[in-house]
């Protein structure tokens, strides 16, 4: 019983490929706009997961607590004074002070961000020298040495030198030595760094004794780090705390649906799908009428007409969704999201080398397929019907 | 002398064919995504240092705003610092959604 009916679909399925290679520039259009759709969700799809994947990896090692002094409803400096009113609150395990900020670069039209901290106080501070390509981090009495991401190698042109300026406030020049460069693993966290001593940051900044950027808060229990926070709000009511996890949540929101380019995908993927589903149900030609009237004729049921149709969907729809996303896979792996660069980092002058590598899990795949394949065979359900209802007498005299 | 008929292949064979050919690029691209995979957590531990021992909070992929280069540590009235409801006007504004 099974064989003649499997035999029956092959026939059919042998039809409605037929068909499709006789409509072949119609079908290949159609398979064409389809699957560039898909390529852009699934590109959208592929590089938010693999960022937002990699921040959640290696974010779980980000200060406990972050401690900024908010004023007007603008991040200040916070006064190192503040660790005092810390000192009182049980579970605190240390308090490590940041002088953090950007240096906007006139001649290269740079942004470079400056990172002064006593690199020893910090949790595995002492192994930080593993993550560097070449050289050795400041020691703590060391003025004026630096490590350095490679744009900055770059973009400074450190090749052939290992010293350069930057200009304090008032224009006075102040002189570094670099001391060592990133490793180019590390790019996508290092890319654009200059970090030194904690004096050197001030100094350059010239931020006044007694205050920094920044206080990160590590707690002696990570269970604890909610309740803590909580005391450090009560205790500093004009601190904003940044938890560990409120940080790494943000990367799970911050490349939403809700974005504007992610809307722009969306919205071109639903207007070529209205564009689909209103060509497929807007009336069928005249020659379309014929040729069903002509099966009709020579025996087919109208079961049969539904299955060619829904073949045919089936095979248009699959084929461009394999084609569609492997595109986006190759796009995404091998040439690092080439088509999404201009927006994901914009007029950024430094620009780290992505190596995004997605964790495409069954559930991301199940999505793009839900978001494409099956609207699109829902439109196609009742124009499939609207044909095989014709009969076969009106169409031929007619 | 019988003229041997050569019988054209069915549409579904062919296009039996087209889909193995598709599942087999597939299967050579996961595949060199496995050792892709293998090669990047290699450099995990690297990472981790960095983040840990520098406390940082943010990815350095967008370097021309402050709360693109880092949206979990820039404070929240950045994007309109203009004035309130004023028009984002960084081309990595459309991806980077400002944290809310």
């Amino acid at each position: 019983m099974a064989q003649p009916n499997l035999e029956k679909q092959i026939n059919i399925l042998d039809y409605a490929l037929s068909s499709l290679w006789r409509h072949r520039l119609k079908s290949l259009s159609v398979l064409l706009v389809f699957a560039a759709v898909i390529f852009l969700l699934a590109s959208f799809q592929m590089v938010t997961q693999a960022l937002s994947g990699k921040a959640k990896q290696v974010l779980v090692h980000t200060p406990e607590i972050t401690l900024q002094k908010m004023s007007a409803g603008r991040q200040e400096a916070i006064p190192l004074a503040y660790r005092d009113k810390l000192a009182g609150i049980f579970g605190i395990r240390r308090v490590v002070p940041r002088i953090w900020g950007y240096y906007f670069d006139e001649v290269r039209l740079a942004n470079y961000t400056v990172m002064g901290m006593a690199v020893d106080g910090m949790p595995e501070g002492n192994r930080l020298d593993t993550a560097l390509a070449q050289g050795a981090m400041p020691g703590p009495g060391e003025r004026g040495r630096v490590v350095v991401g490679y744009s900055i190698t770059k973009a400074l042109d450190l090749n052939e030198r290992t010293t350069f300026s930057l200009f304090r406030p008032d224009l006075s020049l102040k002189p570094f030595d670099v001391g060592g460069e990133f490793s180019r693993d590390t790019d996508i966290l290092t890319n654009d760094l200059i970090v030194m001593n904690l004096d050197d940051a001030r100094d350059l900044f010239a931020i006044p004794a007694g205050l920094v950027t920044d206080l990160c808060v590590y707690v002696a229990n990570p269970k604890e780090i909610d309740t803590i926070a909580k005391k450090i709000s009560e205790a500093l009511p004009s601190v904003r705390v940044l938890t560990r996890p409120q940080i790494q949540k943000t990367y799970q929101v911050v490349f939403g649906w809700r974005s504007g380019f992610g809307s722009i995908c969306l919205l071109s993927a639903l207007a070529a799908f209205v564009i689909l589903a209103w060509d497929k149900a807007s009336g069928l030609s005249p020659e379309e009428r014929r040729e069903i009237a002509i099966l009709k004729v020579l025996g087919w049921e109208t079961s049969d007409i539904l299955a060619v149709r829904f073949w045919e969907s089936v095979i248009v729809s699959g084929l461009a969704c394999l084609v569609g996303m492997t595109a986006a896979y190759i796009h995404v792996v091998y040439f690092g999201a080439a088509l999404f660069r201009p927006v994901l980092m914009g007029w950024s002058v430094l620009r780290p080398e992505l190596h995004l590598f997605p964790r495409l899990a069954a559930g991301d795949i199940l999505l793009i397929f839900a978001f494409t394949v099956i609207p699109y065979l829902a439109a196609t359900v009742i124009p499939a019907w609207r044909s095989a209802t014709v009969p076969a007498d009106s169409a031929l005299g007619g | 002398m019988a003229r041997r008929c050569v019988e054209p292949m069915r549409p579904s064979l062919v296009f039996s064919l087209l889909l193995i050919l598709l599942l087999a690029i597939d299967g050579a691209l996961l595949m060199d995504g496995q050792n892709r995979r293998r090669v990047q957590d290699a450099t995990l531990a690297q990472l981790e240092v960095a983040t840990s021992s520098l406390g940082l909070t943010d990815l350095a992929v967008a370097t021309e705003a402050r709360y693109t280069r880092h949206p979990a540590a820039s404070d929240a009235v950045a994007p309109f610092m203009d004035h309130p409801g004023a028009i984002e006007h960084f081309p990595t504004g459309a991806f980077w959604l400002p944290p809310r």
